[in-house]
């Protein structure tokens, strides 16, 4: 029990009471109200989630703040000198005080400008804008596979629980987290590269042979349809299927061991033993339980965004796959501050996001979080 | 909001799903099961062995090396054989000893890991669990604590370590402390639900009615009762910091290179496993596997007395 449940306790009964608070009367106005004043629920996981943002920026400006020894110096290697050093530094906003830098940081920020890579010179964002997408392709790619082979493991797991195939499977969820993507990665480009030849090359997205299809959305395998380019399409595809089965495979463990645990809860629940006394067909009795268990489930996916963007930087890096983590660890190599500040507060923002989206449908499924604790 | 359910809130974040991680209601047990003390039943020695071996490798790995691990000691990526038992890297670096050596480093920094992150859990479960609904300093203290792990474990893992790792350096130290602050929300917010749950116990009123202090009711009557999920997470925070560890190592963001680490041999292995060379690669990773494994093994051995 934490404290804003008692303050949810305490709460007065009355819908129109507590106007100037947002988040604590939501539950007791929801139910009879479905029309606007019902959505005032949301203003406290949106403000939590713009608040966590701004700490985000302030965080990742001191964090550079912090860095012993001059930052263009260092990614410069020193080939800087007097003047054209002042006006490098000036360029990336490093003159004045710590508080005029940091208002200049706000400046930016507040016009989408990340800056300018130390390494490359030209601006972040327009990197990012080609990255981002190839990075969430992978993302969701994974977690969908990884939600659909995690979901039919686990009712089997929970349907036939004695059953020595379940056995394994559970065990296999027991191993959760042990095998890193990287050790899986490398075993499976062996297995499938090296020996087997079923897998292509792990170096880039599209074959070198191809030309790539033109730019309208950003992500790959959607642009080359777009195009009508099959042989594009299935060449991106083809280089995706390997990263997306080692994360499949690394991260479905995890998944698995809380939807068994929220399907095994879910079973005991007493509202389930009243359906299956009362007669209710199987069908409906596992629905139920599946409605039961989602809202634990939904929340477990939303750290596994974060799990999933943290192993596409070690994938990217792996598989050569050119999106978001590896241009981080590019700009780790270039020494490069103001492109990995900019990493930082653009994977912040991507993991926000996901968190704020999953409150608000964990919430639409289950009213009874609507008051909840922020993420 | 149970302690164990798995939502983001209660502890039982994904990363930390790596360990034993029983649920607490298991511990509310009382400890009569066990027939024998722990001490003198096999199994509990048995459980104790691998992690033990871990720390004899850990000292002694460096001298058990056959050739130096730093040094190009044969021709490059050639196959086990006799001269070199685990074959050779694409630099020429002799395998086994490379493992061997890297014994010391990866589990020092995992040792050092576990323990400032458990340190740090605990005082910041502490104050952010007791005292987030007083008012004044003491609660605005508590709250931005609790804010803190929060944001700290909004940003996944790798990817805050990445960051930090490269802006501060590439050695052993910020590698650790790095880590300990990125792996410090997943048993800091264990110990915040435990103390949430004991501070409403009869026995602190006791204890507060009795003239104890307020810093004696925290050492003496909370801390002893919600440190065991803390503790039992250790195992699960040794194995990430060895997984993440590594990690760093493989994106070339650990301790540089020819220094054996098994992250960093696995980057250079993973090329040449690429065209059918598993032995730079087999060899690290069994090592890494062996070092999670040996944690959790510990830890169930104490857990087993819960009956």
């Amino acid at each position: 029990m934490s404290t804003t449940d008692h303050v949810v306790e305490a709460a007065p009964a009355d819908p129109d009471a507590g106007a100037t608070d947002a988040g604590t009367d939501a539950e007791s106005t929801a139910p009879r109200r479905r029309s606007a004043p019902s959505l005032r629920w949301l203003v406290r996981p949106v403000a939590t989630a713009v608040g966590n943002m701004l700490a985000f920026v302030v965080i990742s400006f001191l964090l550079v703040q912090l860095i012993p020894g001059d930052p263009v110096v260092t990614a410069t290697g020193g080939r800087l000198q007097g003047d054209a050093l002042e006006a490098a530094r000036a360029s990336y906003g490093l003159d004045g005080s710590v508080w005029d830098q940091f208002l200049t940081y706000l400046g930016q920020l507040a016009h989408l400008d990340l800056g300018e890579s130390i390494a490359s010179g030209r601006p972040v964002i327009e990197d990012f804008a080609t990255r981002i997408p190839a990075t969430l392709e992978l993302i969701t790619t994974g977690l969908f596979f990884a939600c659909i082979v995690t979901v039919l493991l686990s009712h089997f797991v929970v349907t036939h629980p004695s059953n020595p195939v379940s056995r394994v499977l559970s065990a296999y969820a027991r191993s959760a987290g042990a095998l890193p993507e990287y050790v899986l990665g490398i075993a499976f480009l062996f297995v499938f590269y090296a020996v087997l030849g079923w897998a292509p090359a792990p170096s880039g997205r599209l074959d070198p042979l191809l030309i790539a299809p033109d730019d309208v959305t950003g992500f790959p395998v959607l642009d080359a349809l777009i195009a009508g380019d099959t042989a594009a399409a299935s060449s991106y595809v083809s280089h995706l299927v390997l990263p997306v089965i080692v994360m499949v495979v690394a991260h479905t463990p995890i998944l698995m061991k809380s939807l068994v645990l929220g399907l095994q809860g879910a079973i005991d629940d007493p509202s389930t033993r009243f359906r299956i006394a009362a007669g209710a067909p199987r069908r409906v009795v596992l629905l139920s339980i599946y409605r039961r268990a989602l809202p634990q489930a939904v929340a477990m996916l939303g750290m596994m965004f974060g799990l999933f963007l943290g192993g596409a930087v070690v994938l990217e890096a792996l598989f050569g796959l050119g999106g978001l983590g590896q241009y981080a660890v590019d700009a780790v190599n270039n020494s490069d501050i103001f492109a990995l500040r900019s990493f930082l507060l653009v994977a912040a923002a991507l993991c926000l996001a996901i968190y704020l989206v999953v409150e608000i449908v964990i919430a639409l499924l289950d009213p009874r979080r609507r008051t909840g604790k922020a993420a | 909001m149970t302690a164990t359910a798995p939502t983001p809130d209660s502890a039982t974040a994904p990363e930390a799903a790596l360990g034993t991680g029983s649920p607490a209601g298991a511990r509310k047990a009382p400890r009569t099961s066990a027939t024998k003390p722990r001490h003198r039943r096999v199994g509990f020695w048995l459980r104790l062995l691998p992690f033990a071996i871990l720390v004899v490798l850990a000292v002694l790995g460096p001298w058990l090396a056959p050739m130096d691990p730093e040094r190009v000691v044969g021709p490059s990526s050639s196959a086990p054989d006799g001269e070199f038992w685990f074959g050779t890297d694409a630099n020429g670096m002799d395998v086994l000893s490379r493992v061997l050596a890297a014994f010391r480093l990866d589990v020092t920094i995992a040792i050092a890991v576990t323990a400032l992150t458990t340190v740090l859990a605990i005082v910041i479960g502490l104050v952010a669990g007791m005292y987030d609904s007083h008012r004044g300093p003491l609660g605005w203290a508590a709250r931005l604590l609790g804010r803190l792990i929060d944001l700290v474990q909004a940003i996944p893992v790798m990817i805050a370590g990445l960051v930090v790792v490269s802006f501060f350096g590439r050695n052993s130290l910020v590698i650790s402390l790095a880590l300990a602050v990125v792996l410090v929300p997943f048993s800091a917010r264990l110990m915040r639900t435990e103390v949430g749950v004991v501070k409403h116990a009869g026995y602190l009123d006791a204890g507060r009615l009795s003239g104890e202090s307020e810093l004696r009711i925290l050492v003496r009557r909370v801390l002893p009762n919600s440190l065991l999920p803390v503790i039992e997470n250790t195992s699960a925070i040794f194995g990430m910091a060895i997984i993440f560890c590594a990690a760093l190592g493989f994106l070339g963001v650990g301790v540089p290179v020819p220094t054996a680490e098994w992250g960093s041999m696995l980057a250079t292995g993973a090329p040449d496993a690429a065209v059918g060379r598993w032995w730079g690669v087999l060899f690290p990773s069994l090592a890494l596997g062996y070092a999670v494994w040996s944690a959790s093994t510990l830890i169930s051995a104490f857990d087993r007395d819960k009956g």
